[in-house]
């Protein structure tokens, strides 16, 4: 009879053993697969928080010719690692005038002065996303009537309430920006919303009269990049880029100023991580924890791995000695040995793989479910709270909607199931065997004497 | 012979199986003790995270609500203003670290000869070159500009409620006129009235960080004053400094910090229940943008480190059940001869379970003592920091007592299974 066949009949004769050891096998394999899993999980989480915590820098190009182009902005926007959020912003002064080219009314109460040729003109805000103005932001600017200024749009304003009341003007109406220096360039806008403030101006009576809330236009970046530039296009003078992993900051700053053809010493480029510098040695020290965690668990694995084999085998000494009497060769004996041991492992590897996926699925399915229920929360919140509170919770669901959170995924790859393979079976054949020599230096005579 | 020296004979005699048994008991109790430490640390380190968000909420003026007045600067909100007694008594609600509320106004610097701090970028005006836009800051460690990271600070110590006279200015302004911490600087509200003049020690120099030429700043007064020309006051000297004017006691708006974010909605709300503040005069508004962002992926990495410590701590109860079995099972035939010698059934289950329990009561505490630094020592030999994880003896006597019911039930589960049978039927057995 050779060894395989023995070990066969062994495995089938000792159903109970064999289903212990299946199980025993089948549960430090799970548990490394899941480990492992959860390991990379971990990382896209880790990654999440990262994302969450939104890092930026800004291109300020004010004093830079021609501002910030759009062939410059493609290119920046086409570095790999930018999470494809930004805003573009420009900042200048505009006679304001009527459809027919005359003078509009501007606020004068509460200037310090009314500078010579800005008799008419405002201060004008040109942002791709005006929502997320700093005077709507910071200042306390809301919208009373029509909607937010969007980066397609092209010919559009926001005026303050008053300044809307003063000249007679409502939402759909024309008007004019004119620029302030050359009397002929100036533009054709409509008025799409209108906006008041909710906190008083602190500057009163140090301002000039185009720097009071009443007299500031918000405009889209085209309509600004025509009147600073000359040019119907996106140019600009500030962009905040939005980065993926805040991580990356330093590099992609670095890309940035390796665009060719710019003269990056007329820009300042100034990052903004508070948010990630603050967490970020909270962050380290919880992936540690992971890391920690995994290597523990990896190594106590392998070490009752080792020893639960090794226990196994002293039951056998018996039946060892008998193999010996028979005159059956020790490679032999350890061949049987060695087979029993992988003929179970591999059908525990193979079962392992099923049920560390569904382990895996169950986990990925109620990080899912939690992640709803969180957001169900705050929607529930947001009947009951005050109105001013809701906005508040709006704005905060916007904010996480726009980070765009990466799916966490739970699940083993093809590499990882190949080295616990590989690992387990190193295990078996190593501990089967280190255990077994001393057993087989003995002399039969010997083992078989001994009392049991 | 008594069960108990039967016990300890065996387990003298069979000192090989003996200590495998006691290795595989300490491996994974230590498995499960860390583990558990594991999971208090991943509680604390992800709580600390979500602390550092900086989560507050700010009480302003409700001006919606108010009336309006007109004056010289135009027309301005008669509502009511914050006072130092709502602070407080915000500032009592459980669950605040801390606030901060400022009161902005132009102070004219000069050093302790009266000699008039010029800023960096002289207007040439000298009445206008030594005003510095100052903030009364009751905590100035949480000022916007410092919390933003727009100003840093470089030496010295922030302003806390407990300082009197005390100012922080830029480290540009010092190296210019060579002052240093602990200097004096005298500072007035406006030179041409009566307003006293204070004498102020400088705590602490922040350095800039931010772009101020980037004109999104440039929405209020602020944005008429450099970085470096900013300063920031202790609250009871800007209080004298403005004795003359009524409202300098009073605040547009406060910022109140809450160490744990999770407990932001509650905190607002008791501070609404605050009955001597009238309500309908202030608006809170919460600031947790960044912790709502972030919050759901640090309980991802909460929920999956738990998931991970129940998985240690399931696999770990089917190996001691599995171990005990196989022990017990090589010992079908001693159960045979004990039976048929007459050893009653309950007293051989009596004799395994002290066996095991001998080897659990050095297996379990020589774990209790390795895993205090088994963590550590993996930690440091993978260049990561494990400080955090801290083994308590509560770790420790979770694992004893449920260890100890654990073995007690699998030995009786793994011999009940034997003892059914007939001692002849045992024997007879082939192994």
């Amino acid at each position: 009879m050779n060894f395989a066949k023995r070990a066969c009949l062994y495995l089938i004769r000792k159903k109970g053993k064999t289903i212990i050891l299946l199980a025993f096998l089948l549960a430090m394999a799970t548990m490394m697969l899941t480990c492992i899993s959860i390991q990379s999980a971990t990382k896209d989480a880790a990654f999440n928080v990262r994302k969450g915590l939104m890092g930026s820098f800004t291109v300020n190009a004010k004093h830079l010719e021609g501002g910030l182009t759009e062939e410059v902005l493609h290119q920046i926007l086409s570095i790999d690692g930018l999470s494809g959020n930004y805003t573009l912003r420009s900042y200048t002064q505009a006679s304001l005038l009527d459809k027919l080219g005359d003078a509009l009314e501007i606020e004068i109460d509460g200037a310090a002065s009314v500078p010579e040729g800005f008799e008419h003109a405002g201060k004008i805000v040109a942002n791709s996303n005006s929502e997320k103005d700093t005077y709507f932001t910071e200042a306390g600017f809301q919208l009373v009537e029509g909607n937010a200024i969007i980066s397609e749009e092209k010919g559009v304003v926001l005026i303050h309430e008053d300044f809307a009341k003063r000249n007679h003007l409502s939402i759909g109406d024309t008007m004019m920006l004119g620029n302030i220096e050359d009397k002929k360039l100036h533009i054709e806008v409509t008025v799409k919303g209108i906006f008041t403030n909710t906190k008083e101006q602190d500057s009163l009576g140090i301002v000039p009269s185009y720097d009071l809330y009443e007299n500031i236009v918000f405009t889209d970046i085209n309509t600004c990049s025509y009147l600073l530039f000359a040019d119907f296009g996106q140019s600009c003078q500030y962009g905040d880029f939005y980065m993926d992993d805040p991580e990356e900051l330093d590099a992609i700053m670095e890309i940035v100023k390796a665009i060719p053809d710019v003269s990056w010493q007329d820009c300042v480029i100034t990052k903004y991580d508070k948010d990630y510098q603050n967490a970020r040695d909270a962050l380290v020290s919880l992936q540690d924890i992971v890391y920690v965690a995994i290597v523990v668990i990896t190594a106590i694995c392998f070490i009752i791995l080792s020893l639960l084999l090794i226990f196994r085998l002293r039951n056998r000494v018996y039946e060892m000695g008998v193999l010996l009497a028979m005159g059956i060769s020790k490679s032999a004996i350890l061949m049987q040995q060695l087979m029993e041991v992988l003929i179970v492992a591999a059908f525990a590897f193979v079962l392992a793989f099923v049920s560390s996926s569904f382990i895996a699925q169950q986990v990925g399915d109620s990080l899912l479910s939690q992640t709803i229920s969180a957001n169900y929360e705050t929607v529930d919140l947001t009947n009951s709270k005050t109105k001013n509170k809701s906005k508040e919770e709006t704005n905060n669901m916007a904010a996480l909607a726009e980070v765009k959170l990466a799916e966490i995924k739970v699940s083993i790859s093809i590499i990882d199931y190949v080295l616990v393979w590989i690992a387990g079976i190193l295990i078996c054949v190593i501990s089967t065997t280190l255990a077994i020599i001393p057993i087989l230096r003995m002399k039969p005579k010997n083992i078989l004497t001994q009392m049991s | 012979m008594s069960l108990f020296k039967r016990a300890i004979l065996y387990i003298i005699r069979k000192w090989k199986k003996t200590l495998l048994i006691f290795f595989i008991l300490f491996a994974v109790s230590t498995l499960v003790i860390s583990g558990l430490a594991i999971s208090d640390a991943q509680e604390e380190q992800s709580a600390g995270l979500r602390g550092t968000t900086g989560v507050s909420f700010s009480v302003g003026r409700n001006l919606s609500t108010g009336g309006r007045g007109n004056g010289n600067g135009g027309s301005y909100s008669t509502q009511e203003y914050i006072s130092n007694e709502m602070i407080d008594s915000i500032a009592k609600i459980e669950g605040i670290k801390s606030y901060n509320a400022s009161y902005k106004t132009i102070l004219s610097l000069a050093d302790k000869k009266g000699t008039a701090l010029e800023q960096i970028n002289r207007k040439g005006i000298a009445a206008v070159d030594c005003q510095f836009y100052s903030f009364g800051a009751i905590n100035s460690e949480y000022n916007s500009l410092f919390l933003s990271g727009t100003l840093v600070m470089e030496e010295g110590q922030h302003i806390t409620s407990s300082v009197g006279d005390g100012i922080i200015i830029s480290k540009d302004i010092a190296d210019k006129h060579n002052l240093k911490i602990g200097d004096s600087i005298l500072a007035v509200n406006d030179p041409y009235s009566n307003d006293p003049t204070k004498e102020l020690k400088i705590m602490g120099l922040f350095t800039v960080v931010a772009d101020k030429t980037d004109e999104k700043s440039n929405y209020n007064m602020s944005s008429y004053y450099d970085y470096t020309e900013y300063a920031f006051i202790s609250m009871p000297a800007m209080r004298e400094l403005l004795v003359n004017y009524d409202d300098a006691t009073e605040y547009d708006s406060a910022d109140f910090f809450v160490s744990d974010p999770e407990q932001l909605e509650i905190v607002i709300q008791n501070v609404q229940n605050i009955s001597s503040i009238n309500w309908d005069n202030f608006i809170i508004t919460a600031n947790d943008e960044v912790y709502e962002r972030v919050a759901s992926s640090v309980s991802d990495i909460g929920s999956l480190i738990s998931t991970l410590i129940v998985l240690i701590i399931l696999v770990s109860v089917v190996i001691i059940v599995l171990i005990l079995s196989m022990w017990m099972r090589s010992r079908k035939k001693e159960i045979g001869v004990l039976l048929s010698v007459g050893v009653s059934k309950p007293a051989i289950l009596l004799q395994y379970i002290i066996e095991t329990f001998l080897i659990a009561v050095i297996a379990f505490p020589s774990a209790y003592l390795l895993s205090q630094n088994v963590a550590g020592s993996f930690g440091s030999l993978f260049g990561k920091s494990a400080t955090n994880i801290l083994v308590t003896p509560q770790h420790f006597m979770v694992v004893a007592i449920v260890g100890c019911v654990l073995l007690v039930l699998s030995t009786i589960i793994s011999c009940v299974p034997v003892m059914r049978y007939k001692p002849k039927e045992i024997l007879s057995q082939m192994d």
